[in-house]
């Protein structure tokens, strides 16, 4: 942006705070140009530090801040605080103890030894990564291309009434969504009866391993798929129709339109969603896992996450689960930075 | 403005007020024998407050004991509940060993070994029975809970398997039993002699008949892995002493049976009735509830359970005849033993706040004695869970509870927990209960002659802090992968010989140490139990 922009908007929002505070206060409005920017009146700021300018600033429209307060006590009531828990992987905790205190026990590493020494710790580990980066291969796409489509439905009923009849899925619980999916997959359920009426030996798609992982990501998907395009259909709208216009005039068509038009314009919104979900990319939910595991699937279903509540909630064994848990957020963590980094490098965008 | 403020201030004062009167309130409730204690109870048992058993032990005690409620459900989800305030003790706490011992060593749990002098029916329980004194102990050789002990001999043997005899008779009417099986209506009575091969043959039948129409019929049902009514004695049948732990004391000596070849032969045929659809699907992803529930209409063939009387409705109940245990080629029966333990070990906790623990462990010292025990486990004598009147110095149980089934009967006014219920109580004191001896005659007579030779079940074992985390880190992986692989050789295909030694040679490690550390655990059992009897 250029200087000219800047002062131009600068000016606008100015003026619109200044009602704002002189509706609010009653009071006469603070001398113009006292700005963030302080471009305006220059011969009086000019002498004044950066510091004392911010001082002004802040003395003026320092309330304004106050906005923000609720979402910062927020995150670090519910965020920051609970934090120190962490230190539990490292001790051999019991609920009722101290964290930090008397009754603490420490244990150093001993936890995290535990935890790598488990004899199925690969196995824990590759479920997790697999079916996370499946689910993030099949399930990233997908809102993105269903956006694009919905974006080019011209009649607006059917569009409207198509984009409720996605996302109406993602409203149903995860018990009742297993639950059908077992009436459909499960023994005894549709695919079984149907198997053995026709001759064949019946089919529980729930004790076979293999199956599993699709069940999960294709059911995942069928759920949610809708609900996130949402934000991008948000970002499509924003597209300057001046500019389809104008590929229209030079003889785009409209499969080139979406390519040059579209995707460009909600380029950034993906990166910043795909940075964002590579940092939670092990970290798939372990309700569903939980609510789907049978003894037939679990060399496939029992992931990290499964793992802590098993092991750490279940067998009482806190410490340990803290460990796995606090593992698998130092690997969210690391990829979070990685796709960060690159997608820097590659595109310009990115979230600092 | 004004009304606003003063308004608010009412509001508030008003509010300290109460906050002040229910603190002072719960200050004066603190008198001396007088105990506060949480259980976990369902809303269809009767309050414990009006329970008949409680007031007579209140009035021989002069300990009053207020019990207050959880849920189950509440219960589970307390991740504390040694933390709530203002009880002294916790009533069916349900504590595994590791937590036991966990709240123990920090002190919030009282060592009640500690306290045996006020407590001469429960250490004269533990002088008597050494091995219920080493069962109870924890690493630290600390007492820390107070036992349930309810010695029947029923729950070794959690599986008895019965057969459809209604659809054998069909078969017979109509010609049509399978070549080489050779039945008649007379011997389709409890107790029926039938080779493996022949029931094998009968199940096909079934399930080509579909007598229970529409594609209902099940020919074999079980729930794999439950306590009771699990696939654990048709694998036994091949000569291997199996439980749903898959690990038994043969001699003395802690084995695995996964690893005897018989083990997978046992599962390559059970796969291969799973592949003609004697087994379904459901067998390994039911619970028990849904087992029963899918049974009631009579569509089992045959199944495994340890009575048929919850399992099939009234009317069709009569259909369901005892098998003997499978005969194998050679024309010898085999059944295993299970784990299952008759003495529970975290039935009840005293916690360390509570002021007067001499009094409050001498007032549950009562609940060791016969007839509380008796009264206890199944409904106090004025509710009419025993005659009035007793024979030969024995409890005789009342049967006729008017049109409440004995089960809502027992269900409605019976606490359970801390009872000791053994062999001599039932010999001495109280009679059993006729359904529990009907279970007991059958398994006399049908399932306990056949038990495997030299096997017995594993008791409760101590293990240093040291073996519990190895312990740990092994047991519970492998019993997930040999569980893992069990479902799968059966469900998908007919398992090789390569997959089962892949099982074992990847598992080598965890059995290893697993019997390793069982072993050294059952000697020290074994020499503890043998020292304290001499």
């Amino acid at each position: 942006m250029t200087d000219g922009v800047m002062e131009a908007t600068g000016n606008v929002d100015e003026d619109l705070i200044e009602q704002a505070y002189e509706a609010l206060d009653g009071s006469s409005g603070a001398p113009a140009g006292a700005d963030f920017d302080g471009a305006e009146n220059g011969g009086e700021t000019q002498n004044k530090s950066k510091w004392q300018k911010w001082k002004e600033n802040f003395k003026r429209k320092g309330w304004i801040l106050v906005f923000i307060l609720p979402a910062l006590i927020y995150v670090i009531i519910f965020c920051y605080v609970p934090m120190y828990g962490i230190l539990t992987a490292f001790q051999d905790y019991m609920p009722g103890d101290q964290i930090i205190g008397s009754t603490t026990v420490w244990v150093g590493w001993k936890n995290f030894n535990t935890f790598f020494s488990n004899p199925n710790f690969w196995d824990y580990f590759v479920n997790t990564f697999l079916l996370c980066i499946l689910g993030f291969i099949v399930g990233f796409p997908l809102p993105i291309i269903v956006a694009l489509l919905l974006n080019s439905v011209r009649p607006k009923k059917v569009k409207k009434g198509l984009q409720i009849l996605y996302y109406a899925p993602h409203f149903i619980s995860l018990v009742v969504l297993v639950g059908m999916m077992k009436f459909m997959f499960g023994s005894e359920g549709l695919l079984d009866n149907l198997s053995k009426n026709l001759g064949g030996g019946g089919i529980d798609l729930f004790l076979k391993a293999e199956a599993f992982r699709p069940l999960f990501i294709f059911s995942g998907n069928w759920q949610d798929f809708g609900w996130s395009a949402i934000i991008y259909l948000a970002a499509l709208s924003g597209v300057d129709p001046s500019l389809h216009e104008a590929a229209k005039v030079d003889g785009a068509s409209r499969f080139r339109r979406i390519f040059s038009v579209d995707l460009p314009a909600i380029l950034p919104t993906i990166v910043m969603l795909m940075i964002l979900s590579v940092g939670n990319l092990m970290s798939c939910g372990y309700e569903k896992v939980l609510l789907m595991q049978t003894d037939g699937n679990i060399e496939q279903s029992e992931i990290l996450s499964t793992y802590v509540y098993n092991f750490g909630l279940k067998g009482g064994q806190y410490g340990l689960g803290t460990a796995a848990g606090l593992f698998n957020s130092v690997i969210n963590v690391v990829l979070l930075v990685i796709a960060n980094f690159t997608s820097k490098k590659l595109s310009g965008n990115s979230m600092w | 403005m004004k009304k606003a403020i003063i308004g608010i201030s009412v509001a508030v004062i008003w509010f300290v007020c109460v906050i002040a009167f229910a603190v002072a309130a719960a200050d004066t409730s603190g008198a001396a024998h007088q105990f506060t204690v949480l259980t976990v109870k369902e809303d269809a048992v009767m309050n414990y407050n009006s329970m008949p058993v409680f007031k007579e032990l209140a009035e021989e005690t002069g300990i009053e004991v207020n019990w207050t409620y959880n849920t189950s459900a509440q219960y589970s989800n307390n991740i504390d509940p040694v933390a709530i305030k203002g009880i002294d003790a916790i009533y069916h706490s349900g504590f595994s060993n590791l937590k036991l011992y966990d709240y123990g060593r920090r002190g919030r749990i009282v060592a009640i070994d500690q306290y045996l002098t006020s407590m001469p029916n429960f250490s004269k329980i533990l002088n008597e029975r050494p091995d219920i004194k080493e069962a109870l102990k924890s690493p630290d050789g600390h007492i820390y809970s107070l036992p349930r002990v309810e010695e029947m001999g029923l729950k070794a043997y959690p599986n008895i398997l019965y057969l459809n005899k209604a659809w054998v008779e069909q078969l017979i009417d109509a010609n049509e039993l399978p070549a080489g099986v050779t039945l008649t209506k007379d011997d389709l009575k409890d107790g029926l002699d039938i080779s493996r091969k022949d029931f094998k043959a009968i199940l096909e039948k079934f399930n080509e008949k579909d007598f229970a129409g529409g594609g209902k019929t099940v020919p074999l049902a079980f729930v794999s892995g439950n306590w009771q009514g699990n696939e654990s004695d048709l694998i036994a049948s091949f000569g291997i002493p199996e439980n749903r732990e898959h690990k038994t004391i043969v001699d003395g000596k802690v084995t695995f049976t996964i690893e005897d070849e018989k083990w997978f032969e046992a599962v390559r045929e059970i796969s291969d009735w799973y592949q003609r659809g004697l087994i379904r699907s459901s067998a390994f992803t039911q619970t028990d509830n849904e087992f029963l529930a899918r049974g009631q209409d009579g569509r089992y063939g045959a199944f495994y359970w340890w009575e048929k009387d919850t399992v099939i409705a009234k009317d069709k109940r009569d259909d369901y005849i005892i098998v003997l245990p499978l005969k194998d080629d050679d024309g010898n029966r085999y059944v295993g033993v299970s784990n299952e333990l008759e003495v529970e070990k975290g039935e009840c906790v005293i916690l360390s706040s509570c002021a007067d623990k001499e009094g409050l462990l001498s007032y549950f010292d009562k609940f060791f004695e016969p007839e509380y025990s008796a009264q206890l486990n199944y409904g106090s004598i004025k509710s009419g869970a025993f005659l009035s009147e007793k024979v030969n110095g024995k409890l005789i149980p009342n049967d006729d509870h008017g049109a409440q089934s004995a089960d809502d009967f027992r269900m409605k006014n019976a606490p359970y927990g801390v009872v000791y219920l053994t062999q001599e109580v039932w010999e001495s004191s109280v009679e059993m209960e006729s359904r529990a001896k009907l279970r007991l005659e059958n398994l006399e007579e049908y399932v306990k002659p056949y038990t495997y030779e030299g096997v017995t079940s594993i008791p409760n074992l101590n293990y240093t802090q040291d073996e519990l985390n190895t312990l740990n880190t092994y047991e519970i992986s492998l019993s997930n992968n040999i569980a893992s692989w069990f479902t799968k050789a059966i469900t998908d295909g007919t398992p090789t010989r390569d997959s089962w030694q892949n099982l074992l040679s990847t598992n080598r490690t965890s059995i290893n140490t697993v019997l390793e550390l069982n072993q050294r655990a059952y000697d020290r059992y074994v020499e503890a139990v043998e020292t304290a009897q001499d």
